[in-house]
């Protein structure tokens, strides 16, 4: 039983060195950088060449139901215009983007997406001042403990928004605001019962705004998870009526409204 | 305090509760099913009796008085494969005889010092993930296509489809079923049983606490969390996911029971002076514990659930899968203990 063992302890150390050599090598290779070989991202910047930082991007290491991975993003800086989000391994990349203005100048933003793999999301954020800024994050996604899969989703719940806004806010301050609309988020390439693909529906467009003000906006693709869900912070500068307006891609409108108190 | 946060404290009190409870009586359905089909002595399996007369009872009042709804746990599946279920019971009983102790008893016991537990416990995570997502999840997904599609996932939804109402159809199960299985576990008890007994009637009740844990403390508009309570297979493999990937990952309400059940055993085990470090006698001794913890680890995962998982908490819902699951773990015991492939009881001292 020993001599094996030192023969294959050799063996072992001096693989272990190799990839100890390697693994630096490889991880640059695969991580950093990521973005570039997107086309939707090369688009999306032209010329411009973006900062590597400046984003706090959080999604779990590992995932266990692709369907729904849960998604924070926070952009420093005070004169942010727009957040996008990419999944390139997914069938199309784009997840979803983001618009701020100066009634939502707190970038900081969750939503739920899928993830079709494990893979690298990407997030791109564009300033006020030309600049542009790129995070990576590697997310590993496995099946689904879950034994059944959710074929059907309850039809009752189709277009309930549902609504949460903080209770009070001062003048100028940044507090949340807390939506989520009843949606299959049908992506048109998934099979139904008969093995035909299930016709694509989807939410295509979010708009929030206080009293006709544009606070905030956000154009979401089918990476987007299932009942759309999104948090977003509001600087309301007087109290005002936010309305919320969420439009299929059938042109299908939904509004809700809730007060926003200040004082 | 956030729902998800309340959620996390909830499950670490009910742990702690629990642990102190098991640790306090001794109380394990492997000990249990020994003393009735082996040796005669029957009080362990009146605690686990009670232990489930009272979840059945206290969480159909819970869905009856509308706080929460337990079709939504993993257990009342609408489709699912009744022989991966029942292969997985049998599987997760053979295993718990073999590893001489559920997960949750392995949990309390590796607490008061025991390190065979400790292997039981690693073994018993890791092949839950192997089979959830792990290298023979593929296998698992397979097998588990090939399911049967119920209308009913319950019984009281089957006995409703008959023409009862569904709170008549709850009531008309959960009275007789709750109290029957009381006085079964009551009617022959012994009085210094009352210490074991109590202790069941605890643990029944924590049932309860984990639904209204999960299903109204952390009942949030915005971000749906499943309905669970008390099982110890898959958080048992999380907690220890968790402890690896602690910087990317949120704990669940699974992993707070798990760190709460070690820590009011371990504090039990201290206060009462029972703590001491114990180790294999042999390497057969330490291959049996392995074998255990994981056929305990892919059963469990196979049937959705533990001894605990799918024999109280899981049929204190009523779900079909409860009843095959927990039919399949009482005939692996049955083989292990009294059947053709029965094991030797473990050679070295035991505490359960």
């Amino acid at each position: 039983m020993t001599m094996p063992f030192t023969l294959t302890r050799r063996r072992l150390l001096a693989l272990a060195g190799a990839a100890a050599l390697c693994a630096p090598a490889a991880a640059s290779a695969q991580g950093a950088g990521a973005w570039r070989r997107v086309p939707e991202i090369a688009a999306l910047l032209g010329d411009l060449a973006p900062v590597e930082g400046g984003i706090a991007l959080d999604l779990p290491f590992v995932s266990e139901n692709g369907n729904s991975v849960p998604l924070s993003a926070t952009v420093e800086g005070t004169d942010v215009r727009a957040l996008h989000i990419f999944a390139p391994a997914n069938p199309s990349p784009q997840v979803i983007s983001f618009h701020f203005t100066a009634l939502s100048r707190v970038a900081a933003v969750e939503t739920r997406i899928r993830l079709n793999e494990s893979q690298t999301v990407i997030a791109v954020a564009q300033l006020g001042d030309g600049t542009a800024r790129i995070v990576e994050r590697e997310v590993r996604v496995t099946v689904s403990g879950c034994l059944t899969e959710a074929g059907t989703y309850a039809t009752d719940d189709l277009f309930r928004v549902r609504v949460r806004t903080p209770d009070q806010l001062a003048a100028g301050e940044s507090g949340p605001v807390l939506t989520m609309i009843g949606h299959p988020m049908e992506t048109g390439l998934r099979p139904g019962p008969d093995g035909t693909p299930l016709p694509q529906r989807l939410i295509e467009r979010f708009e929030a705004s206080l009293d006709g003000e544009p606070v905030f906006s956000a154009d979401l693709y089918r990476s987007v998870a299932a009942d759309p869900y999104i948090r977003f912070q509001i600087a309301p500068p007087a109290a005002g009526v936010l309305a919320l307006t969420w439009r299929e891609d059938t042109g299908h409108v939904v509004t809700a409204q809730a007060d926003i108190a200040v004082g | 305090m956030e729902a998800y946060e309340l959620t996390l404290w909830a499950g670490l009190a009910i742990g702690l509760a629990f642990g102190f409870a098991a640790r306090a009586t001794g109380f394990c359905l492997v000990s249990g099913l020994r003393g009735w089909w082996v040796t005669g002595e029957r009080a362990k399996m009146r605690a686990f009796a009670l232990a489930l007369a009272v979840a059945l009872a206290a969480s159909q009042m819970l869905d009856l008085a509308g706080l929460v709804d337990l079709r939504r746990s993993l257990y009342a599946q609408g489709a699912f494969s009744p022989a991966v279920v029942l292969c997985g019971g049998l599987m997760f009983g053979y295993g718990m005889v073999l590893a001489n102790g559920c997960g949750a008893r392995a949990l309390v016991l590796l607490a008061g010092g025991n390190l065979r537990s400790f292997v039981v416990l690693t073994c018993l995570g890791i092949a839950a993930y192997a089979t959830l997502s792990g290298l023979v999840a593929p296998l698992r997904v397979a097998a588990s296509s090939q399911g049967a599609i119920v209308t009913a996932p319950d019984l009281p939804a089957m006995l409703a489809a008959l023409g009862l109402g569904e709170g008549a159809a709850r009531l008309s199960l959960a009275i007789p079923l709750a109290g029957g299985i009381a006085f079964l576990a009551l009617a022959r008890a012994a009085r210094d049983e009352a210490g074991l007994l109590a202790g069941g009637a605890a643990i029944g009740l924590l049932v309860a606490a984990g639904w209204v844990a999960t299903g109204v403390l952390g009942a949030d508009d915005f971000t749906p969390a499943p309905l669970a309570s008390l099982t110890f297979v898959a958080p048992v493999g999380e907690t220890i996911q968790y402890a690896m990937l602690a910087t990317g990952m949120r704990p669940s309400f699974g992993v707070a029971v798990v760190a709460g059940v070690f820590a009011g055993a371990l504090v039990t085990a201290l206060v009462t002076g029972t703590a001491r470090l114990e180790g294999f006698a042999s390497p057969q001794a330490m291959l049996r514990s392995m074998a255990g913890g994981a056929l305990m680890g892919a059963g469990g995962a196979l049937a959705l659930g533990c001894s605990i998982g799918q024999g109280l908490t899981g049929l204190s819902t009523l779900a079909l899968t409860s009843f095959l699951a927990a039919g399949g773990i009482l005939a692996g015991a049955w083989v292990a203990l009294r059947g053709p492939l029965r094991v030797a009881r473990q050679a070295v001292a035991e505490q359960s």
